[in-house]
């Protein structure tokens, strides 16, 4: 016993593994994307995530919110191993019902789902769901990280001195060295990871 | 002169006879403390883990303890209002589906039944709770009577559209009007996980529809 736990002591203190905390589930939706085709979080299935919300037209502002997006999106492309894990950019619109053509601007690749809807369907995903303002006129820079079983696994709300991309790139790579690695008898370790809060 | 006798009781040659151990015996002894005491440590470490072990959950497992969502402006089929508060104590099996799904509900709910028959008299401390995604034809009456079908610790939830769709967001699911069966008849589609609300009434885990029997009552067995 004492063995045991001198062990999950030096498991918590050095945490040889690190895993994202599974946060909450994310919200459940249906809304419609720039191409009027129909996105649901069933899409999220078996696919991380990564989410921002923003309002149409803040200038600067969203320029370096869609900046972070896509420069994550190459860097995960290139340098993070999701072990054939599918990795996808959603941005919720803040302005409801915003007419799907006119998103197709702002998007600008096609690979990166803009999604729009009505204001409740907004409030009950950005409000509700990820648990930050959904009115444009509050809108900050924030992003979540989602698993592919629904699960909330980073939020970033403030944007800090540290580079934004950086961050959501190191815990991406963090989420996919569990998919790659939390199978067979590794998945007691990872269990154990998220036992002993073994958070970056 | 005689020749010397040696007497087997001779206080010299007896000690050193009695006190030395042969050499191969010697080596024994130290292979046993090398190799011996790493293999008992490892043994009473294994039988520790085997006592002492948490339940590994079959379900994911949420870190956060955080309160399940409420259900306001949800109702039971008797029109009493949903609150979750009130089955502290207890676990609660939620599920989102409708009393029309040709599929994936009652095999779903059967398996839970199946898993609530593992648990025996403890299966009574079990709620499992089913929001209708088709609230404009599952009425009370229906939506109860088939809940009902499943055993007494099935019950349905239902009301306004609007309140049932705040309410299966924040529990990540997603529904919409899906396939057209003519006559009037169509599908819905939505997320069919079973979610888990511990007796603390925290959202502790979720597990997909598919889940195998025996392992879902293990995690109830556990959440108890």
């Amino acid at each position: 016993m004492v063995l045991l736990a001198l062990g999950a002591m030096a498991f918590a203190y050095f945490q040889p593994i690190q895993v994202l905390p599974r946060i909450r589930l994310a919200p459940g939706y249906a809304m419609v994307d720039q191409f009027d085709d129909m996105v649901t979080s069933e899409d999220g299935r078996g696919v991380i995530t990564l989410y921002t919300f923003v309002p149409l037209g803040c200038g600067e502002a969203c320029d370096r919110v869609d900046d972070t997006m896509r420069s994550v999106r190459d860097r995960v492309g290139r340098d993070v191993d999701l072990g054939g894990t599918e990795f996808r950019l959603v941005t919720v619109v803040l302005d409801p019902d915003v007419a799907p053509a006119a998103l197709v601007g702002a998007a600008g690749d096609d690979d990166w789902s803009w999604l729009t809807g009505t204001a409740e369907q907004i409030e009950n995903v950005v409000g509700l769901g990820f648990r930050r303002s959904a009115d444009p006129a509050y809108f900050t820079p924030s992003y979540a990280i989602v698993d592919g079983w629904g699960m909330i696994r980073g939020e970033y709300r403030y944007q800090t001195l540290a580079d934004d991309a950086d961050k959501l790139v190191r815990h991406i790579d963090v989420l996919g060295g569990e998919l790659r690695n939390s199978s067979g008898i590794a998945s007691f370790a990872y269990g154990a990871a998220h036992v002993f809060q073994c958070y970056p | 002169m005689s020749a010397p006798t040696i007497d087997p009781l001779d206080p010299i040659d007896g000690d050193v006879e009695a006190t030395s151990p042969p050499r191969g015996r010697h080596r024994l002894r130290t292979f046993s403390l090398i190799v011996g005491t790493p293999m008992l440590v490892v043994a009473l470490a294994f039988g520790a883990f085997s006592l002492f072990r948490p339940h590994i959950y079959s379900g994911t497992v949420m870190q956060a303890p955080t309160a399940a969502p409420s259900m306001d402006g949800l109702e039971w089929t008797d029109g009493t209002p949903v609150d979750l508060d009130a089955l502290q104590g207890d676990v609660v099996v939620l599920y989102f589906g409708y009393t029309g799904c040709p599929d994936v509900c009652p095999t779903t709910l059967a398996q839970v039944g199946k898993a609530l028959d593992r648990l025996g008299d403890d299966a009574r401390r079990v709620h499992v709770v089913m929001v209708s995604v088709d609230p404009a034809r599952d009425t009370p009456e229906l939506l109860g009577e088939y809940m009902s079908s499943y055993g007494p610790e099935f019950a349905g939830a239902t009301g306004p559209i609007d309140a049932v769709e705040r309410v299966a967001s924040t529990y990540g699911i997603f529904f919409a009007r899906g396939d057209d069966y003519g006559n009037g008849d169509y599908a819905v589609d939505h997320t069919a996980t079973l979610m888990g609300i511990d007796t603390s009434g925290h959202l502790r885990i979720v597990w997909p529809a598919t889940l195998d029997v025996d392992r879902l009552a293990s995690d109830l067995r556990a959440l108890l």
